[in-house]
């Protein structure tokens, strides 16, 4: 492998890591306020994608376009919670009860796949570049040619977490977030909103889907069962970072994205799968991630 | 859901019988070879959701990698009778036990994780296996497929769909009558116990790991038996099968016929089937529909097709005859409490026991012996290391160094399960009583069967007086405690008393040696308190002795035979209640002192 080879591999995969990490986050947010997440986070970064991609084509700007799509999406995530989760919440005490949000997200996202089917057909698709004239623009860094799209995709997808953290961090709504995580009871006393933290953080995770699908199309082929494959990796990643720490998630999602790339050099067929592999084999022998925090249940 | 109708196993199995003769007579009435095909495809689909129907109804663990074991199963038979030129059956048992293993390591992953994690794996497990059908070209052919499989014949044109339909029939009908066992014994109070909660199964003697292992593997290989099934009825197969939607539509077809119903599987596959048959020529929305009934069925009808029938046919015949069995057994012969045998020595001893969390000493280097028939009392002031070392002894916990005796054996290596199995039951501080049993399930729960399970399932099949005489020790039990007349109701609708009074009728049905009560009167009001010193006594005159953690002063005062006491995880004394009582350091432990003083005192204790 080339020292050009190499670097070209690293962005490559430093770009999708950061496509993972906004992915994964928006799992994580969910499932910390609510202990449930969106099965469909995938589908509905497929969906962002797909729209952004028809703005792009129609000739809408790219600042519209980004505003546009986590608007829809964050409407979505708004519906999701509204219609797919908050009314599983008098039926908990059912046989199997307390899982069935994972069937209607999976049942939305089903949904949202046969639209995308119906409105832009089945086949793979190429959404046109955000940043630079084409797809093939190349810099030279270190003496490897490199795709300007991807630079700035893991610049912008960069400056989206960091400000993510910010929001989780340093404002009241983000300790409004770990409040209800805590205990929603407790949230509730100290005059912490419930409901419209539980919403909040499904319509973020919503827009964290509509980052990652503006970002991720100029960079992969764009088709409409795409969703899962992010779902699940996703899903992998935010378990790297045991689901309790966001910059776990953060540095797995890198470490993912990058192993991923190289793996991917190494063996075509089935390099995407190691990654996953190593992940579930990492799950076996330490189930609270690489950066999460051992909980015991014995009460 | 699961009414306790133990009505004759004859109507039960009269309904088997039915089932039987239709499968039987349908090939023969109909001429139409699509049909037969549809019902072979109905029979053997629903073998797989009835393992689906276990895992996710009973255990409460969802997959969502069962189109992986399904493709497994299918992959295995497809390719030892294409290229290794197997028998069929052979094949089939072959690719049947190969999903087993895949599950068997899925299920690996399910002893370390739980609910989501668990249903993210299972999804990525499938997830892997679709991608290896499809690109794993070599060995799969991909979207090629495989061909040249056999298909189950029998080797006859002309009656060989009928041949195959009365194979599946077969394997389905004793799929069946298996589930409803698992579903009216006690596999499904164990697996309603360790769904709700690990810790207090395991105190109550269930294997934790094993079970949860073993459902997994079940599931996983009626998965693949149906994959194997469905590559015999086609006699090819290519990837385009066994996608996340087939898995979905398993799923849905367990939902929409009604999550742990006995017939939920065969009413909702047959569903799910028809509604597959009716949108076939929407190829296009089939996703849309799909989401749809998912979402519909989910919010509107969550307990499925069987709930709506049972719901519709309650409003019906308003009249139910629904538990009058349990109210009628024979309960006013006298009973007593089971005695515990009479032992000379002690028979709990603690020796020398230290816990550490990370830097944290919990306990330190504390021993106490309780002797036969006698209530040990352990009391200390909050954060002393009382619940620290009731789960160390109970095996929640690990000790980091010192010895645990049960009956002069050492025990201190074992797991909870099996201190149980050797006569040591416990309650829990904040109660854990299964909250979908009924309180009567919850004392059958500490029963040990003397069956095995295959004698188990013999008498729950041909005999009509299953598990008689196990409800009959359960009721004498809560009759002893003075709660018989709730047997049929829930915990969640008990008062707080009466529950704590189930969880002590609980542990009492292990027939314990040795029992440990956390905490059995917090929260109780005085006369409550009463009612359960009362019992607690006559636990102790059956010979049981108790370790027995308590704040309330007067409850202990009044009941302990002995009293060790801790404070920050040592021993500061231990003696008759009179003596503690007056012993200065416990006094000072109790109402405050300086740091140093206490420090000092525990020196004091351990040099002298």
């Amino acid at each position: 492998m080339s020292a050009a080879n190499f670097v070209q591999l690293l962005l490559s995969g430093l770009a999708m890591g950061a496509i993972y990490a906004l992915t994964a986050t928006g799992l994580f947010i969910a499932h910390l306020a609510t202990t449930r997440l969106n099965f469909g986070q995938g589908d509905f970064l497929m969906f962002a994608a797909y729209l952004s991609m028809a703005l792009l084509l129609a000739g809408v700007p790219v600042a519209l376009v980004m505003a546009v799509v986590i608007v829809v999406l964050a409407l979505m995530g708004w519906g999701l919670e509204r219609f797919a989760i908050r009314p599983l919440d008098r039926m908990r005490a059912l046989v199997g009860g307390q899982y069935s949000w994972i069937l209607t997200t999976m049942g939305v996202a089903l949904i949202v796949q046969n639209v995308v089917t119906l409105v832009w057909g089945k086949s793979s698709q190429y959404s046109p570049p955000l940043f630079s004239a084409n797809r093939q623009n190349v810099v030279q860094v270190f003496g490897a040619g490199v795709f300007v799209e991807e630079l700035l995709v893991i610049v912008v997808a960069l400056v989206a977490i960091l400000l993510f953290y910010a929001l989780l961090f340093r404002t009241r709504q983000g300790r409004a977030i770990y409040a209800v995580a805590f205990s929603p009871e407790t949230a509730a006393l100290l005059g912490v909103n419930v409901r419209r933290t539980v919403v909040l953080v499904f319509v973020l995770a919503s827009v964290l889907a509509a980052l990652s699908g503006v970002l991720v199309g100029p960079i992969v082929t764009v088709h409409p069962f795409m969703g899962l494959v992010f779902t699940v990796k996703a899903f992998a990643v935010a378990s790297l970072g045991g689901f309790a720490n966001p910059l776990g998630i953060l540095i797995g999602a890198i470490l993912f994205g990058v192993v991923e790339s190289f793996s991917n050099y190494i063996n075509s067929a089935f390099g995407d799968l190691y990654p996953l592999l190593l992940v579930l084999a990492l799950l076996v022998i330490k189930p609270s991630g690489l950066f999460g925090e051992a909980k015991t249940d014995v009460r | 859901m699961f009414a306790e109708t133990s009505f004759s196993p004859w109507l039960r199995n009269g309904a088997y019988v039915a089932i039987a003769v239709a499968i039987a007579l349908f090939p023969l009435l109909t001429g139409n070879t699509f049909h037969i095909h549809l019902a072979q495809t109905l029979l053997y689909t629903t073998i797989a959701v009835i393992g689906l129907n276990l895992l996710l109804g009973l255990s409460g663990q969802m997959s969502l990698g069962q189109a992986g074991f399904y493709a497994i199963g299918a992959y295995g038979s497809a390719l030892l009778t294409a290229k290794l030129g197997w028998p069929i059956a052979a094949a089939m048992l072959g690719g049947i036990a190969l999903a087993g293993a895949a599950g068997c390591l899925v299920g690996l992953v399910a002893l370390r994780t739980r609910g989501l994690y668990l249903a993210m794996a299972t999804l990525a497990f499938g997830f892997m296996v679709e991608i290896a059908t499809q690109r794993w070209v070599d060995l799969t052919g991909g979207t090629m497929g495989i061909y040249g499989i056999p298909a189950l014949d029998f080797g006859s044109s002309t009656m060989g769909k009928a041949y195959f339909l009365w194979v599946v029939g077969a394997v389905y009908l004793a799929v069946q009558i298996t589930s409803d066992y698992v579903m009216h014994s006690r596999v499904r109070r164990n697996l309603l116990a360790l769904k709700e909660n690990e810790s207090a199964a395991r105190t109550a003697g269930i294997n934790v790991p094993v079970w949860r292992t073993a459902v997994f593997a079940v599931s996983s290989v009626l998965a693949g038996t149906a994959g194997a099934f469905f590559t015999h009825q086609n006699a090819y197969i290519n990837s385009d099968a066994f996608t996340l939607n087939l898995t979905l539509t398993m799923l849905i077809a367990t939902v929409i016929g009604g999550l742990g119903a006995s017939y939920g599987p065969l009413i909702g596959t047959l569903i799910t089937l028809m509604i597959a048959e009716l949108i076939a020529s929407l190829y296009d929305v089939s996703f849309l529909v799909n989401g749809i009934i998912l979402l519909t069925v989910l919010l509107l009808f969550p307990q499925g097709a069987i709930g709506l029938v049972q719901s519709v046919g309650k409003f019906l015949f308003a009249r139910s005859s629904e538990g009058s069995e349990t109210q009628a057994a024979p309960t006013d012969r006298a009973f007593a409490l089971p005695v515990a045998p009479p032992s000379t020595g002690p028979t709990l001893v603690v020796e020398n026991l230290t816990k550490r969390y990370g830097g944290v000493v919990a306990v330190r280097d504390v021993s106490l012996a309780i002797e036969y028939g006698k209530i040990h009392a352990l009391i200390g002031p909050n954060g002393a290391g009382k619940s620290t070392l009731i789960n160390c002894v109970s095996g929640l916990y690990r000790a980091d160094s010192g010895r645990i005796l049960l009956n002069g054996k050492d025990v201190s290596s074992l797991p909870a399960h099996a201190r149980a199995h050797m006569g040591l039951s416990r309650t829990f501080q904040n109660l854990q009583l299964v909250g979908s049993l009924t309180v009567l399930e919850n004392v059958q729960l500490g029963i040990r069967s003397t069956r095995s399970m295959p004698a188990d399932f013999f008498s729950w099949l041909l005999s009509s007086t299953f598990e008689v005489e196990e409800r009959a020790r359960a009721l004498a039990l809560l009759q002893q405690f003075g709660i018989a007349h709730l047997a049929a109701a829930r915990p969640e609708d008990l008062p707080y008393g009466h529950r704590k009074l189930a969880e002590l009728a609980r542990a009492m049905a292990e027939e314990p040696t040795v029992m440990l009560l956390d905490e059995p009167v917090a929260g109780l009001n005085d006369r409550e308190a009463q009612e359960i010193a009362d019992v607690i006594r006559r636990i102790r005159a059956s010979g049981t002795s108790i370790l027995l953690v308590e704040h309330n002063m007067e409850f202990v005062m009044k009941l302990a035979d002995r009293v060790t006491v801790l404070d920050y995880g040592e021993r500061i004394a231990q003696g008759a209640p009179a003596e503690v009582q007056v012993d200065p350091r416990v006094i000072e432990a109790y109402l405050g002192g300086s740091l140093e003083q206490s420090n000092s005192a525990g020196k004091l204790e351990a040099a002298s």
